[in-house]
């Protein structure tokens, strides 16, 4: 499965859930198939994007979140999984497009592409709700079910990393004001 | 007020109630205290960049959150302060137990705790040393509003002056 086509099928079923993307291609594409308000790209802080979506699912704890993280920067903050699973918010999904290499830096291969098996590792860490997928069935098939039940939820995802997207033009403060406006309370 | 409660009153003035944090001696006199407190939602960490990271995220959402750490482990935020939160003025106040000071009697906790204040001048980052018990109730409601209005992270370095260091009576 195209990293692009797992993008797509996810953003027809997240509804106006918010998502925060990992720096390089998954924001790039995320951006390029759909500009969303409740869209957060990440243009930096990598590793960090698990612990953002984290931050984000403990200030809305109504609402599912969703994070697409990539085996580089998950590997770079691997003790994320054991924060989340200790504060276990039931409405995070965390989405691990796992493409086997730091595809941004000229497609050097992973620990994953090698050893490391990132579903073992955040089953480990005690994520209760983890799920291995290797094609856009099970994927949708997984991410439906972790958008009706409760979570944490991990989802890692065996992506080709054949796609190079072109780089959007974003405004980086514009993105978070536009974000932060979707959990604004309507007016009374 | 002892600089705890200022502290952990300043917070709850401000409507600051998401603490992320990597626990440490000095830090966690306060830390403790707003674990008991049902105002205070915690979250332990692996590593300050996370804290930061969290944080972040809860402002994105729209939610105040402040992160605690030691000195030493001040070096582990940097990368999230210089592509996160100044690019996309994400605020926090940051308090950090320091070390290194006068009473320090580990050489190890020297050098990175005498480089905080070069490291946050060269990021374009404010920060305050607070040392007096007395100001604190004055200092820390201005500072905490001044993080918010720059939207900008703001660091509170709490001297062994003030706080008495790892080995002061608890």
């Amino acid at each position: 499965m195209l990293r692009v086509d797992a993008i797509r099928a996810v953003l027809e079923r997240a509804g106006g859930a918010p998502i925060v993307s990992n720096l390089g291609g998954t924001t790039f594409h995320l951006h390029n198939l759909e500009d969303r308000d409740a869209n957060l790209y990440m243009w930096g802080a990598m590793g960090l994007t698990s612990s953002v979506g984290l931050g984000i699912a403990l200030a809305a704890p109504d609402r599912k979140v969703v994070v697409m993280d990539g085996d580089g920067s998950l590997l770079m903050n691997l003790g994320s999984l054991g924060t989340i699973a200790r504060q276990s918010p039931a409405n995070l999904v965390h989405l691990v497009w796992d493409n086997h290499q730091w595809a941004g830096t000229g497609g050097q291969p992973t620990h994953t592409a090698e050893v490391t098996d990132l579903a073992a590792v955040a089953r480990g860490a005690g994520i209760p709700k983890v799920a291995a997928v290797s094609t856009l069935e099970a994927l949708e098939e997984a991410f439906d079910l972790a958008m009706r039940e409760d979570g944490p939820w991990c989802i890692v995802a065996d992506v080709e990393g054949s796609d190079f997207p072109d780089r959007p033009d974003v405004s980086i403060e514009e993105n978070l004001q536009r974000f932060r406006r979707t959990f604004e309370r309507p007016p009374t | 007020m002892g600089w705890v409660d200022s502290i952990v009153q300043s917070l709850k003035d401000a409507d600051v109630g998401l603490i992320a944090y990597v626990p440490d001696g000095v830090t966690w006199r306060v830390l403790r205290v707003m674990e008991d407190d049902p105002f205070f939602h915690m979250v332990p960490t692996t590593r300050e960049e996370e804290a930061v990271g969290i944080i972040s995220g809860a402002y994105a959402a729209g939610r105040r959150g402040a992160v605690f750490m030691q000195s030493s482990g001040f070096g582990n935020s940097i990368n999230a302060l210089a592509t996160l939160n100044i690019p996309y003025r994400i605020p926090f106040p940051l308090f950090v137990g320091m070390r290194g000071g006068p009473g320090e009697f580990n050489l190890a906790q020297v050098p990175g705790a005498r480089a905080i204040p070069g490291i946050l001048d060269a990021l374009g980052l404010q920060h305050f040393t607070l040392t007096r018990e007395d100001e604190l109730d004055r200092v820390l409601p201005g500072v905490i509003a001044l993080t918010y209005a720059g939207r900008l992270p703001v660091a509170n370095l709490l001297s062994t002056i003030l706080t008495g260091g790892r080995d002061a009576p608890r």
